[in-house]
């Protein structure tokens, strides 16, 4: 098969070759390495990669992907934002595409445009970044079947190993993986990857951020032994009495030869609780084992079990151990409308977090995250809104340890379809109730289910962020409720269009809605509340908390909310005039249109610092529940 | 002579002095105000006290439009103009601080128990009114500082209401008796009560700079210097100066910068440099509101009426020493 760059403007071409997704389960070749946490089955292809930057498409070398290629190349790090490396201007924008005032586009299928458009693939504005390196075959991962991840990629990414087309793939802020085992060679092995800013999918990501481009989380090998467990789904259930529970397992193997493996679950002292062996299939369940006593997950106390599968071949040597902590936790609404864990009301003391660090835009590090967990657990933060798409994987790991309630939310906004300056205009809004997009869509909602659905920590699946309502948006809620009972459904924009009320989101979600409006809304609730954004943390800010911590101590059908947001979005440059390290904006970098200083509104400075509201959200979030 | 159980008054040809064994007070006619407070030998004064009525408008001040509605005072805040200076000493009234040459008739000996002068100034507002700053001193120097505001129909809420003096040096720090952290009055349910000592003068860091520091439900601040612009002066001991609540409390925030100087940068690197410690002590401060930061008002209970009279309150006692007992 051959690449073909029209694949940009459909936007029913969003994954190409590219693997089904599936749990984020990480896989060891032995004890020793799953309890080290470093496992020899993985690559790591992080680091120095030559470069080229094309401003369009139509400049890009001919032949790149070519092994015999020769550049002339420069050299930029895996992962980094291309921006930031200076390549291409840096950009800040809130609800309009970046485009605004520079290209006139319709998305396609809307309007006058009921099929894709030749756009994005020939546009002025679509820049490109064309990565190789090349690379040989770590031990461990010799003679098996090897894979490609990519952890996150804006926007749209091809891949050529030593000069075949692997894989095209869309959805910047989940894994994308592809087969290389075809085309590779045990040395010398080379890799291109083409990463454009833009695609149909750009449509599909209009988040109120710093729009940035490239390979800006990492990437890796992954090998997978002769039998491997590639979905591993975790079905812990609480029984009525909120004492006992039971466990079920569905894997999917993927397997070259007989084999069989074994379960076992062990609690937090270590005791085992659960030993089984089971016979290698392509798909194997464990029947649900009843537990007498569980221990529930929540967040004052973030009780894990630990899960290890091992994977044998027919003679008994141990192919892949896969650890797993997992937690029983019970999320419902009751009659009253009230959500209910465990059988107590829901309190969410909340945030939303975009990913960022001041000088890497988005490519945080894990110390990053730990930082953010300790903040949250300092300031009475117990849960965190993964605003306007999923987290790294390490991300949702940290939130089940330490008992952040998770919103996991869909890589979807569409702000710009249809909010023109503060008004509802949803003339050529996708999704919307467009067939040519409810693809894309729902594959945006499996991926996020798939990948994360063993994490405890996940109480919502969040179905994007402000892309109004439609047909397309009420099949993703299904979707979530097809496959997992286990969750609730979260969605705001359909305040904006009601008629999908019964169809989308499980819980009635207003932004920015004032106490008076919060209270009115309480007085015949109907579905739970909460605020998926709130208290506005832009500058000094965050007065007039009180008001709604007072009415949640009121009305058990107010859930709580989501401050907006965790960590200002400003990037730390040297200032040319003064020397110093100093924050810029939304806007300083000649930019246009910008929105300016509008992307610093956390509770948190970009440096990390708390501002000085934080003690006001602290003493909130604190208050006896 | 020996002054210490009175004020030593001299009726200057443009001034008023007060003196007493360890400090000097000079009130200006032509400058309309206190220009100099000089305590043990240190001048704590850059220019004279005026009335202050301009916060640097926040991110939520834009958003809502506060900075547009309550535009006019910023005009009086920039500039205040000085209608009439009265006099009392002792029991002696005077309608005007008396100028040369009606103050031929005193002498160098002049004394007095207790001495009171009130500035009115009137406002850059459409409608104006007035604010009247009232200075009453005692024989020990204790000096107390009341601004009047009077509420005038029509005008629009005001962003603070207090008094600003600038000090002529970067204060070293300053110590309060108050709430933690930057606190207003919607947002200061987290400030624990305490006593702080603050280490220079913080400006808060927001993107776009903006009314920062303000410190709700303050008994006192003692700011203290190391610096002073005295080219005589070669002493680098700390010094301090203790602000008093006169009734109950204030708010207070001591920064590097006047409210207009942070309201002309864009970013934190556009600050001029922190030379001089600018004071505000406020009676009314308005809430920064946090509903959203593109229209949402203020609670209306943290808002500040300009049609209703404000007042601030605070003492000055030169021979105060250390931290400050409250009852």
């Amino acid at each position: 098969m051959e690449a073909e760059l029209k694949w940009l403007d459909d936007p029913t071409v969003f994954r190409v070759n590219q693997i089904p997704a599936h749990s984020d389960h990480q896989a060891f070749a032995s004890e020793a390495e799953a309890a080290g946490a470093v496992s020899s089955l993985v690559q790591s292809l992080d680091g120095k990669w030559q470069f080229i930057f094309a401003a369009t498409p139509n400049e890009r070398p001919a032949n790149f992907w070519a092994p015999a290629f020769e550049g002339p190349f420069d050299e930029i790090t895996v992962p980094s934002e291309i921006e930031l490396s200076d390549y291409a201007q840096i950009h800040y924008i809130n609800t309009w595409y970046p485009w605004e005032g520079q290209i006139y586009r319709r998305p396609a299928g809307t309007g006058d445009n009921p099929q894709a458009l030749d756009d994005f693939s020939t546009a002025a504005d679509n820049s490109v970044g064309i990565y190789r390196r090349t690379f040989d075959l770590a031990a461990g991962l010799q003679g098996k079947e090897v894979r490609i991840r990519f952890e996150g990629a804006e926007r749209a990414l091809y891949v050529w190993l030593n000069g075949h087309f692997v894989g095209y793939a869309e959805d910047s802020f989940t894994p994308s993986e592809f087969d290389l085992t075809p085309y590779l060679q045990s040395t010398s092995n080379v890799l291109v990857v083409e990463v454009f800013k833009h695609s149909s999918a750009s449509w599909l990501e209009d988040q109120d951020m710093f729009r940035f481009s490239g390979l800006f989380r990492s990437v890796s090998l992954l090998a997978q032994p002769a039998i491997h467990v590639e979905d591993l789904h975790i079905l812990p259930t609480v029984n009525d009495d909120f004492t006992s529970g039971q466990l079920a397992l569905k894997l999917k193997l993927t397997a070259k030869e007989a084999g069989y493996l074994t379960v076992d679950v062990q609690d937090a002292s270590q005791t085992s609780l659960l030993h089984q062996r089971l016979t290698s299939a392509a798909t194997v369940e464990l029947a649900p084992v009843t537990f007498e006593q569980v221990h529930l997950w929540d967040t004052d106390d973030p009780y894990l079990y630990h899960l290890v599968i091992k994977v044998y071949s027919a003679a008994g040597a141990l192919l892949e151990v896969v650890p797993y902590d997992f937690g029983f936790r019970r999320i419902e609404i009751n009659a009253d409308h009230v959500i209910m864990l465990n059988n107590h009301r829901l309190i969410i003391n909340g945030v939303n977090r975009h990913e960022w660090n001041a000088k890497t835009g988005r490519t945080i590090t894990l110390a990053d995250m730990h930082q953010d967990i300790a903040t949250f657990k300092e300031n009475n933060i117990n849960a965190v809104r993964t605003c306007h798409y999923p987290d790294r994987l390490e991300w949702y790991q940290l939130c089940d340890q330490n008992g952040i309630y998770m919103m996991a939310e869909n890589n979807l906004e569409t702000h710009g379809t249809w909010q023109k300056s503060g008004t509802v205009e949803p003339s050529y809004n996708v999704p919307g109730s467009v067939d040519l997009w409810l693809p894309a869509v729902l594959d945006r909602a499996r991926t996020n289910f798939e990948t994360f659905k063993n994490h405890p920590a996940i109480l919502f699946w969040s179905l994007g962020n402000e892309s109004y309502a439609g047909e397309d948006i009420a099949a993703m809620d299904q979707y979530y409720h097809d496959h997992d009972s286990s969750r609730l459904t979260h969605y705001e924009g359909v305040i904006r269009n009601p008629a999908y009320r019964d169809r989308i989101s499980d819980v009635e979600s207003w932004m920015y809605l004032p106490p008076a409006g919060v209270e009115e809304y309480l007085q015949t609730a109907d579905k739970p509340f909460l605020e998926c954004e709130y208290m506005h943390s832009m500058g000094n800010s965050v007065g007039g908390m009180g008001s709604y911590i007072r009415l949640m101590q009121k009305y058990p059908q107010y859930a709580g909310g989501f401050i907006w947001d965790f960590i200002d979005q400003a990037l730390l440059v040297t200032d040319p005039v003064t020397g110093q390290e100093v924050m810029r904006y939304g806007g300083d970098f000649d930019d246009r249109h910008a929105d300016y200083e509008f992307s610093g509104d956390g509770i948190m400075f970009a440096d990390r610092t708390p501002k000085p509201a934080m003690q006001e959200v602290k003493y909130y979030y604190g208050l006896p529940k | 002579m020996d002054y210490q159980n009175k004020l030593h008054v001299i009726y200057g040809d443009g001034t008023l002095g007060l003196q007493g064994s360890d400090f000097a007070y000079l009130f200006s006619c032509e400058r309309g105000g206190l220009e100099s407070l000089k305590i043990k030998g240190k001048e704590w004064l850059y220019r004279e006290p005026k009335p202050t009525f301009w916060r640097a408008t926040t991110d939520n001040d834009r958003g809502n439009g506060f900075n547009v509605k309550a535009a006019q005072w910023l005009a009086a805040d920039y500039a205040l103009p000085c209608q009439a200076i009265s006099l009392k000493v002792d029991e002696r009234k005077f309608k005007q601080v008396p100028v040369a040459p009606a103050t031929n008739e005193f002498t160098n000996h002049e004394e007095a128990e207790k001495v009171k002068i009130t500035f009115t100034y009137q406002t850059l507002t459409v409608p104006a009114t007035t604010v009247k700053v009232i200075y009453k001193v005692k024989a020990d120097g204790t000096l107390k500082v009341t601004a009047k505001y009077h509420g005038q129909a029509g005008l629009p809420e005001l962003p603070v209401f207090g008094m600003r003096l600038i000090m002529p040096t970067m204060a070293a720090g300053y110590e309060y008796e108050g709430l933690s952290g930057e606190t207003y009055p919607d947002r200061m349910a987290g400030g624990r009560p305490g006593t702080y000592e603050i280490q220079g003068l913080p400006v808060t860091k927001y993107l776009v700079p903006q009314e920062n520091g303000m410190h709700m439900a303050t008994k006192w601040v003692k700011i203290t210097r190391q610096t002073t612009l005295n080219n005589a002066d070669h002493d680098d001991q700390p010094f301090s100066l203790t602000f008093k609540a006169a009734n109950g409390d204030f708010a207070f925030s001591a920064l590097p910068y006047t409210s207009e100087e942070l309201e002309n940068a864009t970013h934190q690197e556009e600050l001029p440099p922190a030379r001089r410690t600018v004071l505000v002590i406020a009676g009314a401060v308005r809430g920064v509101g946090g509903i959203d930061s593109w229209g949402a008002d203020v609670e209306p209970a943290y808002h500040i009426d300009g049609t209703v009279d404000h007042k601030v309150s605070f003492v000055i006692d030169p021979g105060l020493q250390g931290n400050v007992q409250t009852h």
